[in-house]
């Protein structure tokens, strides 16, 4: 493994005790958020350690359930339990965004209960208007403020378009990545996307460009899987957090490979980027609405991201992976199907996910979806000979 | 077990006949406008414009109550809308894929339209998205912002709520190719505020004690505030409402005696409409229902002044429980638990309704702790009797009214 690669999965695999320790050494405050609709780069510029929330996967749910049912998604109940568990530790405060409900309204439970010295909640707009633009940017405004007086450090545009310029180069230096990963001998395996992605989260931008740079500047002597025999059957993963690192296994273990994510932790992370013609503010607001996630996008909308993300990759099937109570996804799911398989004509498969579920029954439905593929490929091949 | 039903209000005969001239309304009257019911500001647009409002939320309800929802649900699930999804939207979108052989109150026809807030449920806008996909009609959306510090809501956030209803009312009139009257919108929030104040006075009548009314005879007088709201229909339906309510405390009638009377309970969350003699269980005890958070803190919050419709819309849109969660009427409820003299508190942990359930196991333990009043947290949801189970329900109600003495 490329010793990037490995550096990348280490850090995602410690999570939050990598950021224990990065914490001691660099002395920054850090704030977490949910999903890739809130702009990282204003906490970056108050000099802050900006910090996308996923819980870890391991430990069974405890606590949590003393402030949330069990009807509401396993994440967010595993990322509430460990936040009262002090896995999170490391946190000075966090920022929750208008998303899905559990995620929405944990805001007032988090505050009552807050363990940390900073929370704010920011309204992400849901329609693409001048005026909702306007109004995001206000809230943008708002909470840059906040972050402001939280560390007493007035962010002006400069550190924002500071910022705004590291992480666009995360963002391109990420697509780049995965137009690599496109390729029909990619260097990069289902799990290495899966912790290119989400070490970004975890660490600073700067060092994660870095370590993103020595990758791709090594590519093209990295060597290539070896074409498999049978060829991987390519597939689309779609759902809102796929964070399973055993789902990923299991696709690989059944012959298929996902060079691209339709997820919150996947391309829609670093399929935006912000303008450096406009305010910084505006900017920010003009790209971080057009954030795919399904919460805040129409379904014509998701289905021609996800037919672009189909085409790029060259995906012969998709794999909707959606946790049981998500409500978001489960909504967009029926229509997206019926529209995949009508106008792209390729097949679709739904597994229900949640936190710690058992991967067994998955496994199985996994195989045979992906060994269908590949027969109705072969026979197509067949045909196509003998024409 | 006694029933109360003799001693139920008359107006509850009023509002059957308005819900079915309502019903009737929309398989008939067109241009038909499907309507979100959450603090929507263009209810009253609707009115005003000449478009007949119809509600799937309030239909969703009236399936539960007449026990079709859970051959919807069952038809939106085939459609793959899985049971995690909130009951009354797969109630819709199974009712829209349904074969239309005798639905409850007739039906509601197809829309022309759709008018949407997003001061509800977050997952609504997926709902309506779905049905804009389904019908290909157009729709107009009031996109608000959550309100989740209402103490210190910055001043843009109404300025952005009128900027959102004036680019509505603009989509609309384009739709019509004509434009609203002004003194037409002034009159629907004229009626939308006399409603409102006539139900702000009869939640005040329900401090009497014995309560003039139960539970199931407000969420009655909820289809006046919500469905009828703008109308004059609806605010003299409303003042009657109040009146007749007005008697009955002068002559100290309420649905138990003085004597009958023995606990003032709260309900939180969504009743199970389709097990409301579930109400009659409790009054058959001795236990009444003055208030709950679903009639108190949703609708009917917001006075509007006429002489300013946008301002008073706008603030409509961003008030109410649903638009700032449960969590954040959790001192409101503290203070009401006093003022209506409450004894203990029946929650209903809603499954399919997110909204109204993060944040009640919090409310659970600070009402029982600040409060020293009993709990009992009934697991339920709100459409889907499928979910229910009464045998469980009863045993734990049974339970919590032995404790209760």
């Amino acid at each position: 493994m490329h010793p990037v690669l490995k550096e990348m999965a280490d850090v995602v695999q410690k999570g939050p005790g990598f950021l224990k320790t990065l914490k001691a050494r660099n002395k920054k405050k850090m704030i977490g958020y949910f999903f890739p609709v809130f702009p990282g780069e204003i906490l970056h510029a108050a000099g802050i350690h900006p910090v996308q929330l996923y819980p870890s996967l391991g430990d069974p749910i405890t606590l949590a359930d003393d402030h949330l049912q069990t009807f509401l998604c396993g994440y967010v109940r595993a990322q509430w339990d460990q936040v009262l568990k002090g896995v999170h530790g490391y946190l000075d405060g966090v920022i929750l965004p208008r998303s899905c409900e559990a995620v929405t309204f944990l805001y007032q439970t988090w505050r009552r209960h807050n363990p940390f010295d900073f929370i704010d909640h920011i309204n992400i707009p849901w329609k693409k208007t001048p005026d909702t633009l306007w109004f995001f940017r206000k809230e943008l405004e708002r909470v840059k403020e906040n972050v402001g007086s939280f560390v007493n450090r007035e962010i002006t545009g400069d550190v924002l378009r500071d910022a705004i310029t590291i992480f666009n180069k995360n963002r391109a230096l990420l697509r780049e990545a995965f137009k690599l990963a496109k390729n029909p001998e990619s260097p990069f395996s289902n799990l290495d996307g899966f912790h290119m992605v989400m070490s970004g989260f975890f660490l600073d931008k700067t060092t994660h460009n870095e370590l993103l740079e020595e990758l791709l500047n090594g590519a093209p002597h990295l060597k290539g899987f070896p074409a498999a025999d049978p060829p991987q059957v390519r597939l689309l993963l779609s759902g809102g957090c796929v964070l399973d690192t055993r789902l990923l296994e299991t696709i690989t273990g059944a012959g298929a490979v996902a060079p691209v994510y339709d997820c919150n932790n996947g391309q829609r992370s670093f399929c935006t980027d912000v303008s450096m013609e406009k305010d910084p503010l505006e900017a920010l607001a003009a790209a971080y609405a057009r954030t795919p996630c399904g919460f805040n996008t129409a379904i014509e909308d998701r289905f021609s991201y996800i037919k672009d993300l189909v085409s790029q990759s060259r995906a012969k099937g998709v794999l909707f992976a959606i946790n049981r109570n998500c409500e978001t996804e489960k909504f967009d799911y029926p229509l997206l199907d019926q529209k995949i398989r009508k106008e792209l004509g390729i097949p679709t498969i739904l597994i229900e996910t949640d936190y710690l579920c058992a991967m067994g029954p998955l496994r199985t439905r996994i195989e045979a979806f992906v060994e269908m593929i590949r027969d109705n490929h072969q026979v197509e091949e067949n045909q196509n000979e003998k024409r | 077990m006694k029933s109360v039903e003799h001693k139920r209000p008359a107006f509850n005969r009023d509002i059957a006949l308005a819900m079915k001239q309502h019903y009737s309304n929309t398989r008939r009257v067109r241009p038909l406008a499907y309507t979100l019911m959450s603090s929507n500001p263009l209810i009253e647009v609707a009115y005003a414009a000449g478009i007949q409002p119809a509600f799937p939320e309030n239909y969703a309800c009236v399936c539960a109550a007449r026990h079709a929802s859970p051959r919807y649900c069952a038809k939106a699930e085939a459609y793959q809308y899985g049971q995690d999804i909130c009951s009354y939207c797969r109630n819709n979108l199974g009712y829209t894929h349904a074969e239309k052989d005798d639905p409850p109150n007739g039906g509601i026809g197809d829309p022309d339209l759709f008018l949407i807030t997003s001061s509800a449920c977050s997952h609504y806008f997926k709902w309506w998205d779905t049905l804009r996909e389904i019908h290909e009609k157009p729709m107009v959306f009031v996109n608000t912002p959550r309100v989740m510090d209402p103490l210190n809501m910055p001043d843009y956030y109404v300025d952005f709520a009128k900027k959102e209803i004036r680019a509505a009312i603009g989509q609309i009139e384009e739709f019509l190719g004509t434009d609203i009257s002004p003194e037409k919108l002034a009159h629907a929030v004229y009626q939308s505020d006399r409603t409102v104040a006539f139900w702000q006075r009869l939640l005040e009548l329900q401090k009497t004690v014995p309560a003039p009314l139960g539970l199931s005879d407000l969420s009655n007088a909820l289809f006046v505030l919500i469905v009828m709201a703008g109308t004059k229909e609806g605010a003299d339906l409303m003042e009657k409402i109040y009146h007749e309510t007005s008697v009955r405390v002068a002559e100290g009638r309420g649905i138990l005696g003085r004597d009958e009377e023995k606990h003032r309970l709260l309900w939180l969350n969504i009743p199970f409409w389709y097990n409301l003699k579930l109400l009659g269980v409790f009054e058959s005890r001795g236990c009444i229902f003055p208030i709950s958070d679903y009639c108190q803190y949703i609708w009917g919050v917001t006075r509007m002044d006429n002489n300013d419709p946008l301002e008073g819309l706008a603030r409509k849109s961003l008030e109410g429980e649903l638009n700032t969660s449960l969590d954040d009427h959790i001192e409101k409820l503290i203070e009401d638990i006093s003022a209506y003299g409450i004894d203990g508190v029946v929650a209903h942990s809603n499954r399919s309704c997110r909204v109204l359930s993060v944040g009640l196991p919090d409310a659970a333990n600070i009402i029982r702790k600040e409060m020293n009043i009993p709990v009992l947290v009934l697991e339920g949801d709100h459409a889907d009797e499928r979910v229910y189970s009464e045998a469980e329900t009863l045993m734990r109600i049974d339970t919590f009214l032995e404790m209760l003495g």
